[in-house]
């Protein structure tokens, strides 16, 4: 299946360079959001927001073909 | 307390919103606030406090002013390059607006100054730089149940929530455990634009107006999240967790904790 991800603030770093924050990303069906994370080599001692279609959900949560998902770290900076 | 003359023309244009009136302007001149940062958050945020006429503006900050703040940090101009940001805050927001008592803090928050600063206020700001001491600040509200309104930025991209202990869910109802340093960059790190600092200061201020005024509806329950690059807001529904680490069912935080490992500038 495949997914439209977008990345935010430092989480960008982990897409190519002229992704600008957005990529598209082939996963086998059944993927969860944790897989989706894991493939992206987002570190995991990081708390996350993930909206897929713009709702919250948490990384247990069952991701479709063509499921818009954005991630979204804490951000501490002022 | 009467409205003076030169009050009455000051703030008439929001004296005459419906929300306000000359009654909540009485009430906005007896608030107080306490803004924890005169950064690149906390100069928006004050800004607009003393602007609106909020009557006592407390700010604490270590800091002094260096060139690379003056990008975002407002309330420094070029002559203030290391001066300390407090005294450089006090006299930019007296100049402004003489009706407000502005009392400042040259020191860093800690766990032995926090609850008793906090304790002398209606309504704390949260405009700090960096996780340690955002977590101090959001677990020291809690405990104490004072109305916190959190935001942060980076890059491109800030978020905001309004916490109001009992009501709606904390900080680390969304972010349990303040991440690794090494994965939580600073704005020295990693940059920021010094506009979403500007936009997300501004809605801070807003949420505050709003808390004090007891008017509109407050972001309790709704992180928003803005992303400068595509100019788009994002609101994301948050609840109270059970598990929640300082306002669940069974807090394992029960007094306040120094969080060391984390990068503090």
């Amino acid at each position: 299946m495949q997914l439209e991800v977008r990345l935010f603030a430092n989480l960008r770093d982990y897409l190519p360079k002229d992704s600008k924050g957005q990529v598209k990303v082939e996963l086998p069906e059944g993927s969860t959001a944790a897989d989706l994370i894991k493939h992206l080599n987002i570190p995991r001692d990081l708390p996350l927001i993930i909206m897929v279609n713009g709702r919250r959900e948490p990384e247990n949560h069952v991701l479709q073909d063509g499921d818009r998902v954005g991630i979204f770290p804490p951000v501490g900076g002022g | 307390m009467q409205l003076s003359d030169r009050q009455i023309r000051r703030y008439s244009r929001q004296i005459i919103l419906p929300e306000i009136g000359g009654k909540g302007q009485k009430k906005l001149l007896a608030s107080k606030v306490l803004v924890v940062g005169a950064g690149g958050l906390g100069s928006p945020v004050t800004y607009y406090l003393a602007a609106a006429g909020v009557g006592t503006l407390g700010i604490i900050d270590h800091d002094t002013v260096d060139l690379s703040n003056l990008h975002r940090q407002i309330l420094h101009g070029t002559p203030d390059v290391g001066r300390p940001k407090v005294e450089s805050a006090k006299e930019t927001l007296e100049k402004l607006n003489p009706d407000v008592k502005i009392i400042t803090y040259q020191e860093r928050l800690s766990k032995e100054n926090v609850v008793d600063l906090i304790s002398q206020y209606d309504l704390v700001v949260d405009a700090v730089d960096n996780f340690t001491a955002r977590y101090l600040l959001n677990d020291a509200c809690v405990l104490v149940n004072k109305p916190l309104v959190e935001a942060g930025v980076l890059r491109w991209d800030g978020m905001i929530m309004t916490v109001v202990p009992g009501k709606g869910p904390c900080y680390r109802c969304v972010f349990p455990t303040p991440p690794a340093p090494e994965s939580a960059p600073t704005c020295q790190e990693a940059g920021i634009i010094g506009v979403t600092a500007g936009v997300m200061g501004v809605l801070q201020a807003t949420e505050a107006v709003k808390f004090l005024l007891n008017t509109g509806e407050n972001l309790v329950g709704r992180m928003l999240i803005f992303h400068a690059l595509e100019s788009r807001f994002q609101e994301v529904e948050i609840t109270r967790q059970e598990s929640c680490p300082v306002c669940g069912s069974e807090p394992t935080i029960t007094q306040l904790e120094e969080y060391t490992g984390y990068c503090t500038p």
